[in-house]
């Protein structure tokens, strides 16, 4: 008997990988269709935009259909693959990178007056590239609580750390963030305004 | 205060990294992951035992085996030729075990009676 696809869309985390373990590429899909964004988002930023982050992101979900009992908790599937691709993501950082944000030249706007807000892609390549200067651990622990949503205690767990030494990395990653780009600060803030958000 | 202050803090860090590029998987990555997927077998779910290497035993365990082995053919050597005789228990070595003529009553006694019964 084969499992309709919409079916699957029904099920858990933990009947997903029940569905996976016994070979089912539909029950895989969904899990793919789930998660692969968050993931893909995560290795975006801890690779500062490489052009392996597609690469490296699909290493954890290929790891996970290898063998998808080794994830013990279902209910922290997310997490887990979290974990593995960011473990990736230090694995290939000792190798050389091509088209990482810290080596692409930077776009000047010559339409932009130095005393106005920054331009909307501007900021964001900024900020893009300030994180990308923070260090590993407290970069991954940002992604986790800030763009991806998690918890202190889900990112704890995918850092494999206590939560007070996450809640020290996000507290290092803050005013790193904020030093870097203290001169950048107030007109972030003022575009922000301008854009009505 | 300090909290309003963190709060702030905390509310403008939001707003700046709310302006921070938000990636989006590129056009087809979930059916190029789906394809390499395909491609990929899934590991056994029997676990293969490896049998364990065979220790290699040292030549020298073999030794202890050597005066054993003498030890277990001189003794037998000895016993045979009876040289060693005069330090057995009589009872083994003597002439009531080895040249006694005398019938054995194997019953115990109990076949004397039985011939005595028997010739009166």
């Amino acid at each position: 008997m084969t499992t309709e696809p919409s079916a699957f869309r029904q099920m858990t985390d933990a009947g997903l990988l029940a569905a996976a373990a016994a070979g089912s590429h539909a029950g895989f899909a969904e899990i793919v269709s789930r998660h692969y964004q968050p993931v893909y988002r995560l290795v975006w930023r801890m690779t500062n935009g490489g052009a392996d982050a597609e690469d490296v992101a699909q290493e954890a979900f290929v790891k996970l259909w290898k063998n998808p009992a080794q994830v013990r908790e279902a209910g922290a599937l997310k997490g887990w693959l979290m974990r593995v691709a960011a473990n990736a993501v230090v694995d290939r950082s000792r190798k050389p990178r091509a088209g990482a944000l810290e080596e692409a030249p930077e776009v000047i706007d010559p339409t932009a007056r130095p005393d106005a807000p920054l331009a909307r892609a501007q900021a964001a390549r900024l900020v893009d590239r300030r994180i990308a200067e923070l260090p590993e651990r407290q970069r991954l622990a940002l992604s986790l609580v800030y763009f991806e949503g998690m918890t202190n205690i889900e990112a704890a767990a995918v850092l494999e750390v206590s939560v007070d030494a996450l809640e020290s990395l996000l507290a290092r990653a803050r005013r790193g963030l904020k030093d870097s780009l203290s001169a950048e600060w107030r007109d972030l803030l003022g575009g922000l305004a301008e854009t009505g958000q | 205060m300090e909290q309003d202050n963190n709060r702030s803090e905390e509310r403008e860090l939001r707003a700046v990294l709310a302006q921070a590029s938000q990636p989006q998987l590129p056009a087809g990555a979930a059916d190029r992951l789906m394809a390499r997927i395909a491609a990929e077998p899934q590991a056994g779910r029997v676990i293969a035992f490896a049998p364990r290497a065979k220790a290699q035993r040292p030549f020298w365990r073999y030794a202890a085996a050597v005066p054993l082995a003498a030890s277990l053919a001189l003794g037998v050597w000895l016993g045979a030729n009876g040289r060693m005789d005069f330090m057995m228990p009589n009872a083994v070595t003597g002439g009531v075990a080895l040249n006694d003529d005398t019938p054995v009553d194997d019953l115990g006694g109990v076949g004397a009676a039985y011939a005595e019964e028997s010739t009166t």
